[in-house]
């Protein structure tokens, strides 16, 4: 079902003029309001009244994580804090949290948001949804249980943290959408079919989100569970969970931008990228009343498509992620993202995953090399096998990277494992 | 027929002292140790009295371990002795991949421990000669 198809499936005409007109409220307002906008565009030499269209939006300064740092805790809000009825914090794993705000419009449209991916979804009046992310600071569990409770599903707010408990609700209250990260998923998938439950429940629809996964994951959930799983994206900085969702075609994620203007940038030179162009994925809030950031670098990487999506929604689409920008590492010209190695060797499927970049300038030319440890079921004891194995990653490596790298086997476990991101790539290039 | 077992091991200090602290601790005894090296990384192969322990310790402590077999052969202290035993292998028509020996064994003859390409062959010519092609009891003690 489509939530709200006015906004959804408006033409590319009328999206224009809507956006352009929110731009200029919006950037009056923050011009007015916030003092760290005024003096960047004054630096800038721009004003309020440069920005007659969307279009405009390329003139207008970025806005990083850094600079939400800076201004922590409220240094960015536009409102007066007795309109602010809502503060998220997103925990920095370096230095202090980035804490957003919203007014009770902005809550609305958070609400109005998530209603229409959960709408997209299937979901109803109709259905039973646990909400299993985690509840609190994070907006992942507020943002869809307010969602869900917008679209008048009955919402069973369980949070993370107890897979039996949630396991025997889903059972009991006979439970028929779920919304949590996809490798939780997979794990409850793999409990229930331990403890021989899979056939004993009735989820019809999975809404995965909060973390990077791909195609084949959504497959291997819906084949387990015998559901349809979605992708939602968002992010505290530009509302939480509801910014993107895919719809049943699966081809990209709409963007709800009525309310956020996508764009899509080079990482390096902050030029536009052209459709269907992987870039930086930025995005400017239209609507937001408490945090509005203009040109907010998400660091994401990842393409957009313009064209009318088989669903009917004329919104645009961004694809699924294909990195982070941070990752991205500039060797002898070439753009290499450290998930291409990781890629690349889960298809060879004779090592470990776990691999380490390590980049070096030796007489002026850059050098990368691939630390991939050896796997006791693919360990022989034949120098022969291993040589060939490394010329075997060697190969593969440079053809997905078009740049020939030194392999280098090491002994299993040795490359540091982190919860989360692990620390892939060493460049010893900035020390010079 | 004995057991050996390879162990990967990276070209950096300290990583044989990894292996053998592992087998140390736990009272293994080692009867022999061979590390075959290329620039990036080695290959030891050790014989230990009690090799599916030491495997799976091994394991657990994270070494990619493989068990395989060897021929292992009494080998008489006079000149020519060796040599005299790689014709036989080689008469036979089999490669030899690697050698290496055991020379700890308590008063006994020291083991000479040989990989081809075709183990239970190797050993049925050696025996043919009038070799002793040692079993895995035979290094316990
Ligand atoms: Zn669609």
């Amino acid at each position: 079902m489509i939530w709200n198809e006015t906004k959804e499936c408006m033409s590319r005409d009328e999206l224009h003029n809507l956006q352009s007109a929110r731009l200029k409220k919006m950037v009056s307002r923050v011009y007015h309001n916030v003092e760290f906008y005024r003096k960047k565009m004054q630096q800038m030499g721009i004003e309020p009244g440069d920005i007659k269209d969307i279009d405009d939006l390329v003139k207008l300064p970025f806005t990083t994580k850094n600079d939400l740092r800076e201004n922590y805790p409220f240094g960015l809000f536009a409102v007066p804090q007795s309109e602010v009825v809502r503060i998220h914090a997103s925990s920095g794993t370096t230095g202090k949290a980035t804490v957003v705000g919203y007014t009770r419009r902005d809550i609305e449209i958070w609400q109005e948001c998530v209603a229409r991916v959960l709408a997209m979804d299937g979901v109803g009046p109709q259905d039973k949804i646990q909400v299993a992310y985690g509840y609190g600071l994070f907006t992942g569990g507020l943002g869809l249980h307010y969602g869900a409770e917008t679209i008048g599903a009955t919402v069973v707010p369980m949070s993370t943290g107890n897979t039996q408990r949630l396991i025997t609700m889903m059972e009991d209250f006979g439970a028929t959408a779920i919304a949590c990260t996809p490798s939780y998923l997979l794990h409850i998938a793999e409990t229930l079919e331990e403890a021989g439950k899979i056939d004993n429940i009735k989820l019809k629809a999975a809404i995965c989100g909060a973390e990077p996964w791909t195609d084949n994951m959504r497959k291997e959930i819906e084949e387990k569970l015998h559901l349809k799983a979605y992708d939602i994206y968002g992010l505290s900085e530009i509302l939480g969970p509801g910014v993107a969702a895919d719809c049943e075609y699966h081809t990209g994620l709409h963007v709800y931008e009525d309310h956020f203007v996508p764009e899509i940038i080079h990482p390096e030179t902050l030029e536009p990228c052209k459709e269907g162009e992987v870039g930086e994925l930025v995005f400017t809030t239209i609507t937001k009343e408490a945090l509005p950031l203009l040109r907010y670098r998400t660091k994401d990487l990842t393409s957009i498509s313009y064209d009318k999506c088989e669903c009917g929604r004329t919104l645009a689409r961004i694809s699924r992620f294909k990195g982070r920008s941070d990752d991205m590492l500039i060797i002898r010209g070439v753009n290499v993202f450290p998930s291409q190695v990781e890629a690349a060797l889960l298809e060879l499927g004779e090592t470990s995953p776990h691999y380490l970049l390590i980049v070096d300038r030796i007489n002026n030319l850059d050098y990368l090399e691939v630390q991939v440890e050896v796997e006791e079921r693919f360990f022989s004891d034949e120098i022969k096998e291993l040589e060939n194995l490394t010329k075997k990653i060697s190969h593969v490596l440079h053809s997905a990277l078009g740049l020939s790298v030194k392999v280098k086997l090491v002994e299993p476990k040795t490359i540091a494992r982190s919860e989360g991101k692990a620390k892939r790539v060493i460049d010893k290039r900035k020390l010079i | 027929m004995i057991k050996q077992l390879s162990v990967f091991v990276q070209n950096e200090i300290g990583s044989l002292a990894g292996v053998t602290s592992v087998l140390k601790d736990n009272n293994i005894n080692l009867r022999a140790i061979a590390s075959f090296d290329t620039p990036e990384f080695a290959i030891l192969r050790i014989v230990v009295d009690q090799p599916e322990k030491a495997k799976s310790l091994l394991s657990e402590h994270g070494f990619a371990v493989k068990m395989s077999e060897a021929v292992a052969v009494e080998l008489i202290d006079k000149p020519g002795a060796l040599d005299g035993m790689l014709h036989v292998i080689a008469d036979a028509g089999l490669g030899v991949n690697y050698i290496y020996s055991i020379v700890v064994r308590e008063g006994k003859v020291p083991l000479m421990i040989i990989n081809t390409e075709d183990l239970p062959k190797t050993a049925a010519v050696l025996r043919e000669k009038g070799y002793t092609v040692a079993e895995q009891e035979d290094i316990k003690s």
